[in-house]
């Protein structure tokens, strides 16, 4: 085993790191408007990196992702790397090789902006749940429903949604993913900012019309690539929660070696410095638990999803824990919207209730565990 | 021991609820219940109404126009308030320096001032943090000194609840700046005051309530000191002391379980509720036993005469309510899956008509589980807490 990054990941880290701070800062605007640093991001090249050359990517991988996606933790960035360069490129790249090779060049070169609109309000963490209606209507599809929380919608330029041809509102099979213009007729999109910065839409399609020629892969048989494109997602987003918590440990470290009450900096009382041994201890484990996710992201779905379930709770713990005493040891100051640190904790909580909660992964693995055990008692 | 309520003070709690059934209008209950910092208006309104009934101040002896009730009568009109929704009444006047009015002032403060608390006229901004004198308050550095029949105040106050819509400002300020504790006075100041500078801070749920309160050669009349020069941080412990009892915000924790309950029911996936989904009912009976317990602790300090070797209930209380609130608005937030990460506008008015998205009790729920990150730092950090049982009880 080895743990240490290459010569030209540490370069990937450290030249995110410099434009992130640079260019991005820390997101505290509240305007709704896309990203006009999205073209030099795409100049930069972080959108071919983690993609296969085939496509005209650059041949690297998940390991590259969690390196970019931890920076943009770091400095609470809001542009939408994470929705298009890794959920919505994994998405049409384990769709449809056909036409990835046409699409994902014109992602990696920053044109093609596509959102995948696949979450719905009582989804809760379950990928299968798609109660979205497509009918067959002649060679057209017509598609009513609602999609939530698609975040980065505000970015798009295309909208890739999951919808229901077949099947009952959880089966796996019967799912199938069409592109849509953002501007279909029918198609009417809320906006509406989270509480970390970022931007998110309410997409409400009233009989949307769209042809044969945009699905995206095989009808029915959509499930499968946004199982890929979620676990890749899921794993970027662990990712980013370390590099927020991180962020969030050092600025605090800083603060109470400054902040003096009853006439000594904070940093020399014994409770507050066991306080901070305990956030170092979570950030590390949950770093450890992002490495494991590597190791298993392209191991048969069982044994990902599990790996991820088990990373995505450990995250979530941890990243309430550190944000939160990060907080606490800033007293007052770190409870204002000026200052930076609580922009942190709400960054962890919009992790920690994205893509299934602690509390909805763990309940997988406990469902594993009663598998486990029922085996067993078959043996 | 008895460890039944009496009758009487049962009964009360039923007058309590039909009063709050009949008269809490239903404007003032909707706010109150949704997590937003409160409006002046309304506590103005609120506070009326409660003076009408003759419950303007349940802490108050009946001499100076209280209810004369016991702790626990207090406790159970809380109760019955914070479940119905009621605005929160001016902590500052009634609880901090009404009391200190009451005990030390001179007849003529008291007369100007008591009943126009008691009639919603008089609310109150509470002076004490400052920048560098935090859970340090003796630390603090606002200088009053004397000029005539005047003081001159300069200085600065932080985290200064309301200060933009309160009537006066109470002041701990340094009248003797050689002296620690024992140069600190009590001081009301108009906050009209030539020479004041307020300036909003809006706290991490995107809301309102706090401010920095910038004092530049204000002049204060005498008059206005609050019993005598240099015994503030006497009359600041007395009144820290009066609100041991109640530290743990059961009231406002019981208001918040209930919310979470009425999510957990309401909010669905795939045809369940959520507290019906693997886990949440779990969680939700571990809330209710740390809320139980909390409660009955509270009970044992409203009960329980203060002397000498007493427990620092106070100090157990604060720790533990204040991290249960944090608890239940955490899965409060879950449970309302994307609602709890959007961001829902402060209303300004109170009633609020069409939110852009969502159901009615989502606005407000997250505002308040960011803001009560506070909890654990306001009043005495908890860290502060620890450190006052560890000393003053344990004697370590």
């Amino acid at each position: 085993m080895n743990f240490n990054l290459t010569e030209e990941q540490h370069m990937l880290s450290d030249s995110v790191r410099r434009f992130l701070e640079n260019e991005c800062g820390l997101a505290t605007g509240r305007d709704n408007k896309s990203s006009d640093q999205w073209a030099k991001i795409a100049e930069l090249g972080w959108l071919a990196i983690p993609l296969p050359e085939s496509v005209g990517g650059l041949g690297g991988g998940a390991v590259e992702t969690t390196l970019i996606m931890e920076e943009f933790g770091r400095v609470l960035a809001v542009e939408p790397f994470c929705a298009i360069g890794v959920v919505a490129a994994q998405l049409i790249l384990a769709a449809d090789s056909r036409q990835a090779e046409v699409l994902l060049p014109q992602l990696i070169a920053g044109n093609f902006r596509p959102i995948v609109a696949h979450h719905e309000h009582e989804a809760r963490g379950v990928i299968e749940h798609v109660s979205l209606q497509a009918n067959a209507h002649g060679d057209k599809w017509l598609l009513s429903g609602r999609k939530s929380l698609v975040v980065g919608a505000n970015a798009a330029n295309r909208f890739i949604v999951s919808a229901r041809t077949d099947g009952d509102l959880r089966d796996r099979a019967g799912i199938t993913l069409f592109s849509i213009a953002c501007n279909a007729p029918g198609l009417q999109q809320n906006n509406i900012r989270l509480i970390d910065n970022r931007w998110a839409a309410e997409l409400i399609f009233d009989n949307v019309e769209v042809s044969a020629m945009n699905v995206l892969g095989e009808v029915g048989e959509g499930y499968r690539a946004i199982d890929h494109a979620y676990a890749h997602g899921l794993l970027a987003q662990c990712a980013e929660a370390v590099g927020v918590m991180e962020q969030a440990l050092w600025i605090t470290r800083d603060y109470i070696k400054t902040r003096k009450q009853f006439g000594v900096a904070l940093n020399t009382f014994q409770a507050l410095q066991h306080r901070m041994a305990e956030m170092l201890i979570e950030l590390e484990l949950a770093r450890s638990v992002v490495y494991r996710s590597l190791a298993f992201i392209d191991a048969p779905t069982d044994e990902r999803n599990a790996a991820l379930s088990l990373a995505k709770i450990k995250i979530g713990q941890a990243v309430r824990f550190v944000c939160g005493q990060a907080i606490q040891l800033h007293g007052g100051i770190g409870v204002t919207e000026e200052y930076s640190i609580g922009h942190y904790f709400k960054r962890a909580m919009t992790i920690e209730n994205e893509l299934g909660s602690s509390h909805f992964h763990l309940a997988q693995l406990a469902d594993l565990e009663l598998r486990k055990s029922v085996a067993w008692v078959r043996e | 021991m008895d460890f039944q309520i009496d009758p009487a003070d049962e009964a009360l709690r039923v007058e309590v609820r039909e009063f709050l059934r009949t008269h809490l209008p239903a404007d003032l209950a909707q706010r109150g219940a949704s997590g937003f910092h409160p409006l002046r208006a309304d506590q103005r309104r609120w506070q009326r109404i409660l003076f009408e009934r003759g419950w303007g101040a349940p802490n108050w002896p009946t001499e100076f126009g209280g209810t004369g009730w016991s702790h626990l009568r207090q406790f159970i009109f809380d109760e019955e308030c914070a479940l119905a929704g009621a605005p929160v009444t001016d902590h500052g006047g009634l609880r901090m320096f009404g009391p200190v009015i009451y005990t030390y002032a001179s007849s003529e403060l008291k007369a100007r001032l008591l009943p126009a608390i008691l009639r919603g006229e008089l609310f109150w901004g509470q002076g004490f943090s400052e920048p560098n004198a935090g859970s340090d308050l003796a630390a603090l550095r606002t200088r009053a000194e004397r000029d005539g029949d005047h003081y001159i105040v300069n200085g600065q106050k932080i985290w200064t609840t309301g200060a933009h819509t309160c009537d006066v400002i109470g002041c701990l300020v340094k009248t003797n700046p050689e002296a620690k504790q024992r140069g600190i006075s009590f001081l009301c100041i108009d906050p009209q005051s030539p020479g004041i500078s307020i300036r909003p801070i809006i706290d991490i749920g995107e809301g309102y309530s706090l401010n920095e309160v910038f004092f530049d050669n204000v002049r204060v009349p005498v008059d206005n000191l609050l019993g005598e020069e240099n015994m503030g941080w006497t009359y600041a412990k007395a009144v820290l002391e009066n609100e041991r009892a109640t530290s743990a915000e059961v009231p406002l924790n019981k208001r918040k379980l209930a919310q979470l309950r009425e999510i957990v029911q309401r909010e669905c996936s795939n045809g369940e509720r959520v507290i019906d989904l693997p886990g949440f009912a779990q969680r939700v009976a571990q809330l209710e036993v740390d809320l139980r317990a909390l409660e009955w602790l509270t009970l044992r300090a409203l009960t329980e005469k203060s002397g000498g070797t007493s427990l620092p209930y106070g100090s157990l209380l604060k720790v533990r309510g204040s991290e249960l609130l944090q608890r239940i608005g955490e899965m409060t937030v879950e449970a309302l899956g994307q609602y709890g990460l959007y961001v829902y506008a402060e209303p300004e008015e109170n009633t609020i008509t069409a939110w852009p998205m969502g159901p009615d009790y989502a606005p407000g729920v997250t505002a308040d589980f960011m803001y009560r990150r506070a909890a654990t730092i306001y009043g005495g950090a908890n860290e502060v807490q620890r450190t006052i049982i560890a000393r003053s009880f344990l004697e370590l």
